[in-house]
Parts: C-alpha cells; sequence; structure tokens
C-alpha cells in the first residue's frame, strides 16, 4: 500500500515538473500570439470540415505591447494545401482598420504575408484564406507558423488550437461530384425532389445511418429470443390450471397490452434512475422492447396452443404421455408452425417500434435521421431511415405469406412427398424429391420451424388408399 | 344456475349410494355364472376378467346423464363390440375406461385394481400405457411421419433406444401394410392409411387392452375394409383384448366374440353375435339392429 503511495506520488512529481518545464519553454514573450484559427463547414448539411474539399481558413493574432511585425507565414500540414487560395488580409486598430495592406506569396502548404507596414502593438491581423485546402485524411489540425518583426528577427507561432476535420472519404468524393453533375443540380430545383430525395443526402445519410439501423437491428434480435422465452412461460401460465399463476399472467399481459408502448419506454427510462438504478440506453431499450412483446407473443403463444385440436391431447395421453411430455412433444411443435407467420409479424412491429427508443435518446435508426435532418433542413434522411426499415420489413413481409401459403397448402395435404419404398406404388409422384429431413421421425423443433420453408413440387387432389 | 348445482348434489348423492366394488373372488365367480353362454370366447375357471366395470355412471356437467349404470366384463383375449344408437353412451363407456372422461360415480377395475377415484397422475399415465386407444378421428400427430408417430410413445414413455423403437414402428407398420409409408406426413395418407397407422401407434406399446372408437366412422365406405382387415387380423391371430365400440354389424357378427347392445346409458342386451343379431331378446336391440339393417 505504502509503496503504491509513493509510486504515484512520485509519478505526479514528474508529471509536475513536467509541465512546468513546459510552459517555461513555451512561454518566452511572445511578439504575435495566435488569437485564433477556424475553418469554415464544407459538410453538405453537416457542420464538419472535410479535408481534401477548399473551405476558408481564418486566423488571428494579436501583436503584443512594444512589438511590431513585418510579416507572417502560415503553414499546414505537409498534404495540407494553400495553392489556390485567396487571402483577405485585415488589420485591426481596435475595432477600426487600418489602411495596413498584405502581400501574399504561396508555396504549397506555406502562405506567407507580408505586410506594407508593420503592425503595431494591440493591433489586431485577420487573415481569411478561401480555398484552403485541409489534409484529405482529416483528423486534429494544427496551423503553424513563423513571424518577422520590425526589426528583422524571425520567430516561431505559437501553434494554434488543433481544427478537427473529417477525412475525405469516397462516399465525401461522390457527393462532390454530385454536387457538379447538372442533373443533379436539375433534379434538386424540383422542390419535392429536393426537399424528400436530394441525392447527396442520400448517400450521406445512407453512410451516417447505418450504425443505428445496426442498433435497430441489433436491439430487436437480442430482445427477441428473450421476448419468445418470457411469452411461452406467460402463455404456459395463462394455461395453467393454478388459479394464481392465471391470474398474475393476465394481469401481465392485458397491462402491457393495453398501454403504449411509448409510455412504457417512458417509465423505465425515467422512472430507474430515479430510484437509482442506471442501467445502459442500449440493454434497458432491448429490456423494454423484450417484455412489451413478450405480452403480445403470449397471447400468439396461447392462441397457437389452443387452437390444437384436443384429441391430440387426448392420443398423447392414450399413449401414457403426461402433461409435460404432451406440451413439449406433442403440441408445442405443432403449435410452432401455427405461429410463424403471427410471430414474424409481431417481430416486424418491434423492429419498426424500436424507432420510439429514439424519444429517450436510444441512438438508433430514428435518432440518427432526426439530427441529420435537423442539421441539413431537408427531409431526405428521414425518406433514408424508411429505406433502411423496409430493407428488413418487406423480406419479413414476404416470408410470411410465403409460409401461409406453405401451412395452408400442407395441411390440405398437398405438400412434397417422400419417396415411397415400394417401386410398383404409383400413388407417389416420381418427381417429386425426396424431402431431405422427411426421414428423420423425431419432432424436433428445427425440423418443424423449417418445415414451411422446404421447397418441393405441389401435388394437389387427395390420395386415394391402397390396398 | 340453481338447477345446475341441485343436479350436481344430487349426482353426488346418488354416487355415494353405488355398493362398493366386488371381491374379487366373489366377482370372478359372478362373471363366470353370467358370460358363461354369452360369450364365444373361452375362459378357465380359475382366470379373473381383466375389465370390469361396475354401476358406471357419467353425467356431464350434473345435468346430462350419458350413463346410468353400467355393467360389463371384458375377459383377456376377449373380443366384445359395442353397438348401440347415437347417444347411447358406447363411447363414454370406452373413454372412462382409460379415463379420459372422469367416470362420475360406479367402478371401473382393470385386472382386479380400480382405478375410479382419485388416482395419481403417474399411474393414470401407467394405466394408459396398458390401454391402447384408437380413436374415430385418428388423432395422428400431424407434425410426425407415420412412423414418427408410431415410435414417440416408444421412445417417449416406454423409454426405448431409438433404433429399436424404429425397428419396432417399421414392423408394426408393416404389419398394418403401410411399410413403404414410414416417411408420410398424416396428411400425406387417406383416412383410411391415418387410422392404420393409429392402430399401429397403439398396438407397438403393447397394450393389454385395445379400445377401438368408432375406428371406421370417418371413414369412406372403399377405405373402412382396409381398417376392418387390420383389426379382424389383431383379434384372430393376435389374441388381443379388444372392446370395439363400431357401427359395423358385419364386423361384429363375424370377429366379435360377444356383442354388447347399449342404450340409454345401459347394456340392454348382450351375447354371442348369433344370440343378439339372430334371436335378440329385446324390442330395443331388433329395432335397432333392423334399421340398421
Amino acid at each position: 500500500m505504502k509503496r503504491i503511495c509513493k509510486r504515484i506520488l512520485s509519478v505526479l512529481l514528474v508529471a509536475c515538473a513536467l509541465v512546468l518545464a513546459g510552459s517555461l519553454v513555451a512561454a518566452p514573450a511572445q511578439a504575435l500570439t495566435t488569437e485564433k484559427a477556424t475553418a469554415r463547414p464544407n459538410e453538405d448539411g453537416g457542420s464538419g470540415v472535410i479535408g481534401g474539399i477548399p473551405t476558408r481558413l481564418t486566423w488571428e493574432g494579436v501583436v503584443e505591447p512594444g512589438e511590431q511585425i513585418a510579416s507572417v507565414t502560415l503553414m499546414l500540414p505537409d498534404t495540407g494545401k494553400f495553392d489556390d487560395s485567396t487571402t483577405k488580409v485585415t488589420v485591426l486598430d481596435g475595432l477600426n482598420r487600418t489602411p495596413i495592406e498584405g502581400k501574399t506569396n504561396i508555396a504549397a502548404n506555406v502562405l506567407g504575408v507580408e505586410l506594407s507596414e508593420p503592425a503595431k502593438e494591440g493591433y489586431k491581423l485577420r487573415l481569411e484564406i478561401e480555398d484552403t485546402v485541409f489534409p484529405p485524411e482529416g483528423g486534429d489540425v494544427v496551423v503553424n507558423g513563423t513571424y518577422t518583426t520590425a526589426d528583422g528577427s524571425t520567430k516561431d507561432l505559437a501553434p494554434s488550437k488543433p481544427i478537427s476535420t473529417i477525412s475525405n472519404t469516397w462516399v465525401q468524393q461522390v457527393v462532390t461530384w454530385l454536387d457538379q453533375q447538372p442533373w443533379v443540380q436539375a433534379w434538386n430545383s424540383n422542390q419535392f425532389l429536393g426537399m424528400f430525395l436530394k441525392p447527396q443526402l442520400i448517400v450521406t445519410s445512407l453512410f451516417s445511418l447505418f450504425p443505428g439501423w445496426l442498433v435497430c437491428l441489433g436491439i430487436v434480435i437480442v430482445a427477441y429470443p428473450f421476448a419468445i422465452l418470457l411469452g411461452l412461460v406467460f402463455a404456459l401460465m395463462k394455461l395453467s390450471k393454478f388459479r394464481v399463476l392465471r391470474a398474475i399472467a393476465v394481469v401481465y399481459i392485458n397491462v402491457l397490452r393495453g398501454t403504449p408502448l411509448f409510455l412504457q419506454i417512458y417509465i423505465m427510462f425515467f422512472g430507474l434512475p430515479m430510484m437509482h438504478i442506471n442501467i445502459d440506453n442500449n440493454v434497458l431499450g432491448v429490456i423494454v422492447m423484450a417484455i412489451n412483446s413478450s405480452a403480445y407473443l403470449a397471447e400468439i403463444f396461447r392462441a397457437g396452443i389452443e387452437s390444437i385440436p384436443v384429441g391430440q391431447y387426448e392420443a398423447a395421453a392414450s399413449l401414457g404421455m403426461g402433461r409435460l411430455m404432451t406440451m413439449v412433444h406433442i403440441i408445442l411443435p405443432q403449435t410452432v408452425r401455427r405461429v410463424i407467420p403471427t410471430v414474424t409479424s409481431d417481430f416486424i412491429m418491434a423492429f419498426k417500434d424500436t424507432s420510439l427508443l429514439s424519444s429517450v435518446g436510444v441512438m438508433e435508426l430514428m435518432m440518427f435521421a432526426k439530427n441529420l435532418t435537423s442539421v441539413s433542413g431537408n427531409m431526405t434522411p428521414y425518406v433514408t431511415a424508411a429505406i433502411f426499415y423496409l430493407i428488413v420489413t418487406l423480406p419479413l413481409i414476404k416470408v410470411v405469406s410465403t409460409i401461409e401459403k406453405r401451412i395452408a397448402r400442407s395441411e390440405r395435404g398437398a405438400g412434397p412427398r417422400p419417396k415411397a419404398k415400394a417401386a410398383n406404388d404409383e400413388q407417389v409422384d416420381e418427381e417429386t424429391p425426396a424431402q431431405e429431413n422427411g426421414a428423420t421421425p423425431e419432432a424436433s423443433l428445427a425440423s418443424a420451424l423449417s418445415a414451411p420453408f422446404k421447397a418441393g413440387t405441389s401435388v394437389f387432389g387427395g390420395v386415394a388408399d391402397v390396398r | 344456475m340453481f338447477d345446475k348445482a341441485k343436479a350436481r348434489v344430487d349426482a353426488r348423492r346418488e354416487a355415494r349410494q353405488v355398493p362398493p366394488p366386488l371381491d374379487p373372488e366373489q366377482a370372478a365367480k359372478e362373471a363366470h355364472e353370467r358370460d358363461k353362454g354369452l360369450t364365444k370366447h373361452h375362459f378357465e375357471p380359475h382366470e379373473h376378467p381383466c375389465v370390469r366395470i361396475e354401476h358406471l355412471m357419467k353425467t356431464f356437467d350434473g345435468e346430462t346423464q350419458v350413463l346410468t349404470d353400467v355393467n360389463l366384463t371384458v375377459w383377456p383375449g376377449e373380443v366384445v363390440c359395442v353397438l348401440g344408437p347415437s347417444g347411447s353412451g358406447k363411447s363414454t363407456m370406452l373413454r372412462c375406461i382409460n379415463l379420459l372422461e372422469t367416470p362420475t360415480a360406479g367402478h371401473i377395475l382393470i385386472e382386479d385394481k380400480e382405478i375410479t377415484g382419485h388416482l395419481p397422475t403417474k399411474e393414470v399415465n401407467k394405466l394408459r400405457q396398458n390401454l391402447g386407444m384408437v380413436f374415430q378421428s385418428f388423432n395422428l400427430f400431424p407434425n410426425l411421419t407415420a412412423k414418427g408417430n408410431v415410435m414417440i410413445g416408444q421412445t417417449k414413455v416406454l423409454k426405448k433406444s431409438k433404433e429399436e423403437a424404429e425397428a419396432e414402428a417399421l414392423k408394426q407398420l408393416d404389419a398394418v401394410g403401410l411399410g413403404d409409408r414410414a416417411d408420410f406426413k398424416p396428411a400425406q395418407l387417406s383416412g383410411g392409411q391415418q387410422q392404420r397407422v393409429a392402430i399401429a401407434r397403439a398396438v407397438a406399446m403393447h397394450p393389454d387392452i385395445l379400445l377401438f372408437d368408432e375406428p371406421t366412422s370417418a371413414l369412406d365406405p372403399e377405405l373402412v375394409r382396409g381398417v376392418l382387415d387390420v383389426m379382424r387380423d389383431l383379434a384372430e391371430n393376435g389374441g388381443m383384448t379388444m372392446i370395439v365400440v363400431t357401427h359395423e354389424m358385419g364386423f361384429a357378427r363375424e370377429v366379435a366374440d360377444r356383442v354388447v347392445f347399449m342404450e340409454g346409458g345401459v347394456v340392454v342386451e348382450q351375447g354371442t353375435p348369433e344370440q343378439v343379431f339372430d334371436n335378440p331378446q329385446h324390442n330395443r336391440t331388433a329395432e335397432f339392429l333392423g334399421s340398421i339393417g
């Protein structure tokens, strides 16, 4: 313990010494102090400064008492460019402009300004450099440089505060390219198209919304297995012969189905922190979605279980199977097949409902779209968000209808048939491919689940008895 | 509402009035006396009946009295066909035997062991393993193949290995003439084939007694014969004890050791097929047989 304290103390001491030394070194009186170095955002629909694309750099410095400045040189990192820049030099005496002019000379990433006469103490020197190109790789850019005093000595400028820039990705290049296309300009000049389907914004938001889409998917995919499990538990409780279990299940299901998800989200997200229970937003989002879906799933499962004819229970009972065994091996596998379409519909609902989590600050798709829209003042990010939602929901809607058709067909008995072993059996279509899993007789959940997806030619009409 | 409650109370009161089950020895003696001329089945003097139904009564919701007072004994290896108009309580009696219905009053004894009253669930399951049942509507498990249907009771209830169960399943399916349909799902089979699978499923559990609840009633006429052939084979070659509720007079006449005619919740008449069909003692029996044809 003592040793650790000593170690920490010594580290602290060294750190202090270093800081002191650094400030002493940096401190030597500057004749020209850097006041400001900023860049104008050049991101389409954003507030970022993108490297590799021209923007305006504004630099300001103040002449210290007793000093006179003759010239200033600014320097960007090696990959920055001043090549096409035009510079506006302003020298201010307090609030008044002085008639001092500046002459610029440019060499790649170095820009020098020679003043027509020295700037006196207290003067503020402002350089507005149009078409400055920051390094395309992005990152924090520090503007360095030198200055020359009236007496001819040259010193280094104190480095500016870093300007954070975004790297110029290929997305950015696409947007830049789009900006220049006449058809894009024509497209955007249409009020509707420009407001809802601006190509540049579609491209950028496709990328900036993507993490939000992943969060949505993540939340619902993690939440759903829990929802299924909880739903099954409550469905079985509701079907239980014990009154207390039934009552608990009924209250749980009815309260959750009878109140808006929005309200449940608010209660959980604002209520739990008030009880000093702090859970990560995404995790809490998963919990809320799982609980909400479980109530709907419980009802779906209950209806599914109840739709199994009583004869199935009797047949199982007549074989000597107990209640649990009957449930697990006979009833649930049949229920699974019946509820797949409804459960998939519920999954679609749950996926869409994650959008409500944006109201409590979960960084999901809707949240990203909202932010991007408020920055760009354009509706396109919402339309892009819609595309993202549809990417998931449309295929699932298709899946639901396919399964429904398959189930309807197989209940008519017109599903694919396995090959009969007897050669003389003309009832079996020889073309019918053998079912891959048809030969295994277990009541496995997996085969029950996959049954509706199995492909096969359909054979319509009944099958005659073979004697 | 009060009527219902009153009826329920009355039913319970009546239930109390049913005498306790007879002592096995005495019951066997009485059954020997009674059944001697009534069945073609030959039973030994020391044998006890394997099913004994005494004063069986069943009311639904305390109102509808389906079984009033049923008395019946079935001997090991005997084939009993139960006839009667619909609503006469044949099916209910059958379902009472494996406790799919709980008897309101009276006694059912299987191998001299009473199953009525409060039987623990485990005992009930054990009992049902021993009583195969074939339903009017087949009740095959649609999620399983024919083979799977025959296997599941063996693997889950009898805890047989998969291979063993599969071999048994194929054997039983062969016996009902469906060896080539082992991998078909019930929906892909005709009604007659489904019912034969159901019979294979029941037989594969090797029960002592098979109960048939109108096994051919839901079938198209041309599919009936296949099922009856299987049942006849079981009766004649399998030596199985069978209680068959049926409307198939031909089958009853040919295969049954004894024919029981029920109406209004009681056994009206019983006897060998010849006695009942050719020389019915009761008017109702004659009427019923005449109307059926």
